[in-house]
């Protein structure tokens, strides 16, 4: 890459960073809290694309399951916020609104079910990679729907946003400003990993796995673990998400979710870390522009995201820069 | 010490028997040359060899270790390194960065996350001693895509010796090279000779002939005849069952 693109993809990072940063004050000048709001949206979706862009762009790993965490996420901080709310223990645990306990716990869980449903869909490759990730977020989709106590179809509600330790996380700029922080760090990570010898087998094994088992990798072993971290973080967007609306369903992890988070990534870019986040923008931009003139909007979308693709195949962000994106 | 040891190998596809009750002793520091006419099973038995094709019978050793239940990986981390008789290299990467890959295998597990690969000395300085030497040091920042052909050849013996083996599998290394890049490999591959075992699985006689210290004539998924150069030319099974007019006139 030269210096001269690698400048250029510098100069929009730059410029969508100070977007980003200054768009709650802009935003509150006009005393709109709705575009905070658009905005948070944006930053946690974007978040989700980036892990996704992990497993299916860097890892070539093609999941069609990923809202399974992000949903699951979302639960575990609905969940232990309703059991304190309803003084209800669960496993002889109180409940919590503490942000601090319950982001890392939807971590945690979002990252232990990554590692039984990769385990067993990474035995498989290809189309049925694809159909057996969905199979799993279908099935979690069914449970939480069959799951009565906690709402089932109709979801579960918080009766208030989590605090951060002792803060209520009420205001919305607040709000915003921690999801963005997280993201920012997602991004950082994710820019270490990459670009480390964790990252090098995991960008190997998709350009030539049969090459980097012969050079005594175990490819399978690598490939979980970038499935775990993308769930995981998934895990804590989810968990963001929960807060934000104070509302979880099932539909946060219905097989039409999953395409959606791997639309963004495909419209902004696979294999970069600003092409996630561009494709998220753009895709929360266009839904909430036309699905405002009509219901039937999915019917203008479809046709923009095929222009898209065939005028962008390396989607919005490497259109823009014009190199391998950053 | 022997490098290699095949014991009763047999594998059936159907009900064809392709690798056929086959015994074979590679010595440590020899250049074991296989050949055989097509369709002799000389494909099948290098899966055997790599790990890639499970054998139904027979044992497979790697300096006194059994091998043969071992995994492609595993196999490769106790010291078989393998050259692909179409190059299997990853695209997307440079030449470095393919040899990088064969050294960071030999540094441990790579579950490291934070410090930059592209820039760590213990890589990148085994990887560019590496290329040069099999003199494709200039072109250490070219990406895979735009290497040639015979540099891509050059390429993949450079990361199977970046692996630091105990023993070389070639896989037609001659495959689709011109008589100048032909002869600048066979220049490469005897300057290693002596240096770790290889077997050389070749259709190119002049090379077999040139590099080898012995010679396995693999015919029907049976070794018929083991020797030197000298030997296997005058057997005449094995000029019955292959050679022919292919047999150089020493």
């Amino acid at each position: 890459m030269s210096g001269a693109l690698k400048t250029r993809g510098g100069v929009l990072v730059l410029l969508l960073g100070l977007v980003l940063v200054a768009l709650p004050f802009v935003a509150q000048a006009y005393g709109s809290t709705y575009a905070i709001t658009l905005a948070t949206r944006v930053v946690i979706y974007a978040m989700v694309a980036v892990s996704l862009d992990l497993i299916l762009g860097y890892g070539g790993m093609v999941s069609f399951g990923h809202a399974a965490y992000f949903g699951l996420g979302g639960y575990v901080v609905a969940i232990l916020s309703f059991h304190l709310a309803e003084d209800v223990p669960i496993f002889g645990f109180a409940g919590t609104n503490e942000a601090l306990v319950s982001l890392p716990l939807a971590m945690l869980v979002s990252g232990l079910a990554a590692l039984v449903f990769g385990a067993l869909s990474l035995r498989t490759s290809g189309i049925y990679f694809i159909m057996i990730t969905l199979a799993f977020a279908q099935m979690l989709f069914y449970i939480f729907v069959a799951l009565k106590y906690y709402g089932g179809d109709d979801g579960l509600s918080m009766p208030r946003r989590n605090l951060l330790a002792g803060t209520r996380l009420t205001d919305p700029a607040s709000f915003y400003f921690l999801c963005l922080g997280l993201l920012g760090a997602v991004l950082g990570l994710m820019r270490a990993i990459v670009g480390s010898r964790f990252g090098m087998v995991l960008t190997g094994a998709k350009a030539n796995e049969r090459r980097m088992a012969a050079l005594g990798y175990p490819v399978t072993r690598y490939r979980l673990v970038a499935f775990v971290i993308a769930g995981m973080i998934a895990g804590l967007a989810g968990g963001l998400w929960a807060n934000l609306g104070r509302f979880v369903s099932p539909d946060m992890m219905a097989w039409m979710k999953s395409g959606e988070f791997m639309l963004m990534v495909i419209l902004g870019g696979v294999s970069s870390l600003a092409g996630p986040v561009v494709g998220a923008a753009a895709f929360l931009l266009i839904e909430s522009t036309i699905s405002g003139l009509t219901q039937h909007w999915q019917a203008i979308f479809g046709p923009i995201v095929i222009l898209i693709a065939l005028y962008a195949p390396r989607g919005l962000w490497g259109a823009a820069t014009g190199g391998r994106g950053s | 010490m022997t490098a290699l040891v095949l014991t009763g190998l047999a594998k059936s596809f159907g009900a064809l028997r392709v690798t056929d009750g086959l015994d074979l002793t590679v010595e440590d520091g020899e250049v074991h040359a296989i050949i055989g006419p097509n369709g002799a099973g000389k494909t099948t038995l290098i899966g055997q060899i790599t790990g890639e094709i499970v054998p139904d019978a027979g044992r497979i050793s790697l300096f006194g270790a059994d091998i043969t239940g071992w995994s492609v990986p595993q196999r490769a981390r106790a010291g078989l390194a393998r050259c692909f008789q179409i190059s299997q290299l990853c695209a997307g990467f440079t030449a470095e960065d393919n040899v990088a890959l064969a050294v960071q295998a030999g540094q441990g597990h790579s579950f490291r996350f934070l410090r930059p690969a592209r820039t760590d000395g213990r890589l990148r300085i085994p990887a560019r001693a590496a290329l040069e030497r099999v003199g494709l040091a200039a072109r250490a920042d070219t990406p895979l895509e735009d290497l040639a052909h015979g540099e891509k050849r050059q390429l993949e013996i450079a990361v199977a010796l970046a692996m630091q083996p105990r023993l070389l599998l070639l896989d037609e290394p001659m495959a689709g090279m011109g008589p100048e890049e032909s002869a600048a490999l066979v220049a490469l591959l005897a300057s290693l000779k002596g240096s770790l075992p290889m077997v050389l699985i070749e259709h190119d006689m002049d090379a077999v002939f040139s590099l080898a210290d012995r010679i396995s004539v693999l015919v029907s998924g049976r070794i018929i005849r083991t020797g030197t150069g000298e030997e296997v030319r005058g057997d005449p099974n094995v000029r019955e069952a292959y050679l022919g007019d292919e047999v150089p006139h020493a």
